[in-house]
């Protein structure tokens, strides 16, 4: 049985509004950049705008576009209500538990 | 090349909108209905908050968040503005712009305290909307009822520019706010978010469709948009009966949001439009085409430039303009026509040059005279004494470095017209006057001056208790020969008061005397007249610039000295029955009396003087004195540079100036040698130098 190792992580911080977002960016394209998957942990965030919205989507596409994926773990309520607010499904993004983000197959 | 610190670009705009803010607070006491004055208070309230959470200043936004909407119940109506509510709306201000200057040393228990205050006003239906009410109205607005979905309503599409952002604007507020008229179901179109190697994460891309079951009208969905107007596209059709009744069904399964908008195809699919019954009512606010051409208008009437930069090309100027004289001078001593030729083509455009730079420098000073409003009212509560405070030429301009000198005389003078001049309201009374104080600030050009004047309309000066007092502090010998001019002068000596008591306005005796002291470092003067019972005026004279001034270039002896021309009337050959009497003080100007100083006296200049003396006339007001020269050389473009400290108890000298030769020529400061024309007057001074 093949072991699979989760890909790799990204923990967002806890501002990802406006004045932070041009960092988490350049993170995020560097990262898919050298990978087609990526998990992003959302746990931490407890600030986030419409730019933080278009970011996510904006990756999910371009992860989905190059035959990857990009998973959002842990989102947390402040992100939720973001994506809420500005009328976004959260069915518009994969969203994993930390008991899939665990799992081996 | 220097990159702008966003955080200090934010605190600068910040500072702009809240002179605006205060201005508008202040204009509201006298008159509260004025919804131009509301509406301005509001946007700049909406702007900081915006601003503040786009900078990461959360506490800003926070409180800001609850100060505007306490705000908005005057905004729409509910509350009326008074007094009571303006002073703490201004507590309100200082608190956010101390939040903003020195967040570490503010003080959560005074913003709560102004909050309880602020809601003290605010109708009890409608209590002050905690920071994290967006959240709570989305929550309500998912969950609509089947009552309100059956109301009739309004279908949105938003589009906001794409550097909505960026300029402090959150689009998420704004759908919070659509959700306060009703139940309001957002869906965003997504479909123009780019993959990440074409996204700039700082532009906004998604657009939105909002269904909104609500009876409000048009006008109101107008007034959510009404501080982004200019930054978007926004159409709105009214909802049909059956458009309600389509909603209901596509908002019903939906716990978290209306519909699944992520893939391209997805708003059209969710779309909940109805065909448009009526067309005129449906037309979108305006085209992308005007909103382009307004935002090139805007661009090109400001720009935002550091001061220090200006400063720096000041300097540059000052430089090419001594180095153009230094040219001009060496072209004079050639034949070669050629370069004769250029040296006058680059006089010209230096001239030009310095004369854009120093009206790039130019500043309304009206941006000062705002910041006293605020003083005035302040003061006028802390002490009783109503006052209407009114200012006029606020266009007229001064160099920056003027306003920022200016600023601290002038709240002397109004501080002491305010605590001393203005008499309390039951003195007013008796003595048949309103019983509301006035004080008037206002400025005027007068040839190359300007004159600010502040004027109360008080109990005047009472030139008897300012000598006694002058007497008793030993600044005057008892039974010296004043003229109430003389008496009103000692207002500026050094720990001069007259006030019975000490307050933390005034009554230390100082102030008056540092106000002279920088109308004097400003190459300005100042006149005082009052009339007793009427009241009292201060007028400060001031130059228009302090970087470069048109001089007359003068000799006395081997040394070259340079008269502001601003402050010369004429001049005049002095007769030889003149020259001749040595020891006379007065020159007959066509009747009048004129004062004269020999300069080679004065400056103690050793030899013989030149055969035919000149004499310019220098004048500030009504005040006049004659200056003897060797020769007047003609017109100079002085670039001022100041004496070092080591000169700073030279008084006849207000700066020196590069001449095209390279060597200094010492600049008159025309008022001391004004005030040593009238003791010659007076007999007191230099009777020897004649």
């Amino acid at each position: 049985m093949e072991i699979q190792s989760p890909p790799p992580s990204l923990r967002l911080p806890a501002d990802c509004s406006i004045g932070g977002i041009r960092a988490i960016y350049d993170r995020i394209r560097s990262l898919l950049t050298q990978q087609r998957d990526l998990q992003i942990d959302c746990s931490a965030v407890d600030k986030a705008d419409v730019t933080s919205v278009q970011l996510l989507l904006s990756a999910t596409r371009t992860a989905d576009e190059q035959g990857g994926r990009l998973d959002l773990t842990e989102v947390s309520q402040s992100l939720k209500c973001t994506f809420q607010r500005a009328g976004i499904p959260s069915s518009a993004f994969s969203e994993r538990s930390d008991a899939q983000h665990s799992e081996t197959k | 090349m220097t990159t702008l610190d966003p955080v200090e670009v934010f605190r600068q705009e910040a500072s702009d909108l809240f002179e605006a803010l205060e201005g508008a607070l202040l204009d509201l006491g006298s008159r509260p209905d004025d919804r131009e004055l509301i509406d301005t208070a509001f946007r700049a309230l909406h702007t900081i908050k915006g601003s503040g959470a786009m900078f990461g200043f959360d506490k800003v936004a926070a409180f800001t968040h609850e100060f505007e909407t306490a705000f908005d119940q005057v905004r729409k109506g509910e509350i009326s503005v008074s007094k009571d509510l303006i002073s703490v709306a201004l507590s309100a201000k200082d608190y956010i712009r101390a939040l903003i200057e020195a967040p570490e040393g503010t003080d959560s228990i005074i913003g709560d305290a102004i909050l309880d205050e602020l809601r003290r006003f605010v109708a009890p239906a409608a209590a002050v909307v905690p920071a994290e009410a967006p959240s709570a109205a989305a929550a309500a607005a998912v969950a609509p009822t089947a009552a309100a979905a059956r109301s009739r309503g309004w279908q949105l599409h938003i589009e906001f520019d794409r550097d909505v952002l960026r300029n402090g604007s959150n689009p998420l507020d704004y759908l919070d706010d659509l959700r306060k008229l009703g139940t309001a179901f957002a869906t965003a179109r997504t479909e123009d978010v780019p993959l990440l190697d074409e996204l700039e994460p700082e532009l906004c891309f998604l657009k939105w469709d909002v269904t909104l079951n609500s009876d409000c009208d048009r006008a109101a969905i107008d007034d959510v948009f009404m501080f982004v107007q200019d930054e978007m596209v926004l159409s709105c059709e009214p909802l049909t009966d059956a458009g309600a009744e389509v909603e209901t069904a596509i908002e019903a399964p939906a716990p978290v949001i209306a519909a699944p908008p992520l893939a391209p195809s997805a708003p059209e699919a969710a779309a909940p439009l109805r065909p448009e019954p009526e067309k005129p009512a449906a037309a979108p606010a305006k085209s992308k085409g005007d909103e382009q051409r307004r935002f090139d208008d805007k661009g090109l009437a400001t720009v935002r430039v550091q001061a220090q930069r200006l400063d720096e090309l000041m300097d540059r100027v000052g430089e090419l303009v001594i180095a153009q004289a230094r040219l001009s001078q060496l072209a004079a001593t050639t034949d070669d026509i050629s370069i004769k030729a250029i040296a006058e083509e680059i006089e010209r455009l230096a001239a030009g040059l310095r004369d854009t730079t120093m009206g790039a420098r130019m500043v309304p000073i009206g941006s000062l005279f705002g910041r006293f409003r605020r003083l005035v009212h302040d003061l006028s509560r802390d002490l009783g004494k109503p006052v209407d405070f009114v200012t006029s030429g606020e266009d007229t301009e001064l160099d920056k470095t003027m306003i920022e000198r200016l600023a601290d005389p002038l709240v002397h003078l109004i501080r002491n017209a305010i605590d001393h001049g203005i008499e309390d309201t039951a003195s007013r009374a008796a003595a048949g006057k309103t019983e509301i104080g006035r004080i008037e600030i206002a400025a005027i050009h007068s040839g190359a001056q300007v004159l600010v004047t502040v004027r109360d309309n008080g109990a005047g000066l009472n030139a008897a208790r300012i000598r006694a007092k002058a007497e008793e502090q030993g600044l005057i010998q008892p039974g010296a020969v004043l003229s109430d001019d003389d008496v009103h002068q000692l207002l500026f000596q050094p720990g001069f008061s007259t006030a019975q008591t000490i307050s933390t306005l005034s009554g230390r005796g100082v102030g008056m005397d540092v106000v002279k002291r920088t109308i004097d470092a400003m190459r300005g003067s100042i006149d005082i007249s009052t009339q007793p019972g009427r009241g009292t005026t201060v007028t400060l004279r001031l130059p228009l610039t302090l970087a470069i001034i048109e001089g007359l270039l003068i000799r006395v002896g081997e040394g070259r000295y340079i008269i502001p021309l601003a402050a010369v009337e004429e001049c005049a050959e002095l007769s030889a029955e003149e020259e001749r009497v040595r020891g006379r003080d007065f020159l007959n100007m066509r009747g009048d009396l004129v004062p004269f100083l020999r300069l080679r006296d004065l400056f103690d200049v050793a030899g013989q003087p030149d055969r035919h003396q000149k004499i310019i006339i220098a004048s500030s007001g009504e005040t006049r004195v004659g200056l003897i020269a060797d020769q007047i050389i003609g017109s100079h473009q002085s670039v001022i540079k100041s004496l070092s400290k080591l000169h700073s108890d030279v008084t006849m000298f207000s700066g020196a100036t590069i001449l095209g030769d390279g060597s200094a020529a010492l600049i008159l400061d025309v008022a001391q040698l004004l005030a040593i024309g009238a003791n010659v007057g007076d007999g007191k001074h230099l009777n020897e130098a004649a």
